[in-house]
């Protein structure tokens, strides 16, 4: 079936479990579908903006109240919401960084942030990771002090990721946040994996800046995301436009630079704002989350030779596994190679998986039912006793 | 009356979604189909009555 020329209607999570590691915390919710049926059309939302026409202040749809709301369930003192987290990082490094300037950042780092760098013509520098995968404190002080060996002066501002894109791991956002202020450097907390999945506090975790990912983790359509940042950073990175036309004398009102005036319109932002809801009483139930993914880590781990290479016990769902003296033993004389294993468990209804990936791959079990993990661990076992691979008790 | 088929859909689409991939209904999920299908129908019938008539 099409929903266009050339465009197959896409039906991945209704007919098969989804684990794509990046795909977990942005499947919509019911509300966010139908917000998306009524608002597609391109500037839906812009029916009702009246002066001082910006998207934030508009009341109908609520977006003014949902922009309150989203700054005060982050603990946060304003909030914008921008397309993407990827627009976050890029509206504060363009607010803080120049030319030649060191950055801050870790060796788990998402691209995305490098590459806000990289706009700024500033220069990355990177917090090592421990033995763990882990990014410390005591680390994040020590590069500092490297940082200002190097350059005479410290970071102009730190980005740290709270949970990391590669293992799912959580690093201690809050003694890096106290670290680096030490030393009067600004904190930009990448919440693309903890935004809509887990409890978020700004003010506890003492960051300057919140940045979430509406299609990664609030069950909203791509591209969204979030920005909030502390009153006092707000004035810096929400300034409002001060330019002026030579010829016309024309000035544009309160837009933001940053922002590049309004943000996130139509489908995104109510898909963002639809969810919401849910999103908030989610965050509330993560343990259970946390359940269902360790009934699919102990199946696999009951394959003899499988290595977890995230932390473990688990703080998220993402989790990164090494499956080399186990699933890609087969894949060494399997007729299909790698692709044995992903073709059996597509076969079993699950999809998410890299393709031909028998080494170390990453899933995330992110929203999945119960009852869909146990079916998941079972599959996995299912897959190794068809191919001949010893079960630990 | 058109929004609503489409949403009484949506909450069939995330029932799928919530039993994929053998769909195996439990007894409330059972029940929750039917009225879902059964408003669908009802809501189809006003559509044709107010479009064809």
């Amino acid at each position: 079936m099409r929903c266009g020329s050339g465009i197959e209607a896409r039906q991945v999570n209704e007919l098969f479990i989804n684990i794509d590691p990046i795909q977990a915390g942005g499947r919509l919710t019911a509300d966010a579908m139908k917000s998306v049926i009524a608002y597609g059309d391109g500037y839906s939302v812009c029916d009702n903006c009246r002066k001082p026409n910006r998207l934030d202040y508009i009341s109908k749809p609520p977006i003014a109240e949902f922009h309150r709301d989203l700054a005060a369930w982050l603990n946060m003192d304003s909030v914008r919401t921008v397309p993407g987290a990827r627009r976050g990082f890029q509206a504060v490094a363009n607010t803080y960084v120049k030319k030649g300037d060191p950055v801050l950042l870790t060796s788990l780092s998402h691209y995305t942030e490098f590459l806000a760098i990289e706009e700024t013509r500033g220069i990355a520098r990177e917090i090592p990771q421990d033995s763990g995968h882990t990014i410390t404190a005591d680390a994040a002080a020590a590069k500092i002090e490297e940082v200002k060996r190097e350059f005479g002066r410290v970071p102009v501002l730190a980005f740290i990721d709270h949970v990391d894109y590669q293992y799912g791991n959580m690093h201690d956002v809050k003694a890096i946040a106290k670290v680096a202020h030490n030393y009067d450097i600004p904190v930009l907390y990448n919440g693309a994996y903890t935004v809509g999945i887990l409890p978020v506090d700004g003010k506890d975790l003492g960051v300057d800046f919140v940045v979430g990912s509406g299609h990664k983790s609030m069950a909203a359509p791509a591209p969204s995301g979030v920005l909030a940042a502390t009153k006092e950073r707000s004035a810096e990175v929400f300034r409002t436009t001060a330019i002026e036309g030579d010829v016309t004398k024309r000035k544009f009102g309160i837009k933001e630079p940053e922002m590049m005036g309004c943000t996130l319109m139509g489908a995104t932002l109510v898909g963002m704002m639809a969810s919401f809801p849910r999103v908030k009483e989610r965050v509330k139930h993560f343990a259970r989350e946390l359940e269902n993914n360790d009934i699919v880590l102990k199946a696999l781990l009951s394959v003899s030779g499988t290595k977890i290479l995230s932390e473990y016990p688990r703080n998220h769902t993402l989790t990164r596994i090494d499956t080399i003296a186990s699933f890609d033993k087969v894949a060494e004389s399997h007729k299909k190679r790698g692709f044995y294993f992903s073709g059996a468990l597509e076969e079993k209804g699950i999809v998410g998986i890299i393709p031909g990936a028998t080494k170390v791959w990453k899933f995330n079990t992110y929203g999945i039912t119960t009852k869909q993990a146990v079916y998941l661990a079972g599959a996995f076992t299912d897959i190794a006793r068809e191919n001949g691979l010893p079960l630990v008790p | 009356m058109t929004f609503q088929a489409l949403y009484t859909l949506t909450d069939l689409r995330v029932l799928l979604r919530e039993t994929a991939p053998r769909h195996m209904l439990d007894e409330n999920q059972s029940m929750e189909a039917r009225r879902l299908l059964e408003n669908l129908e009802r809501q189809v019938a006003s559509l044709k009555q107010e479009i064809l008539k």
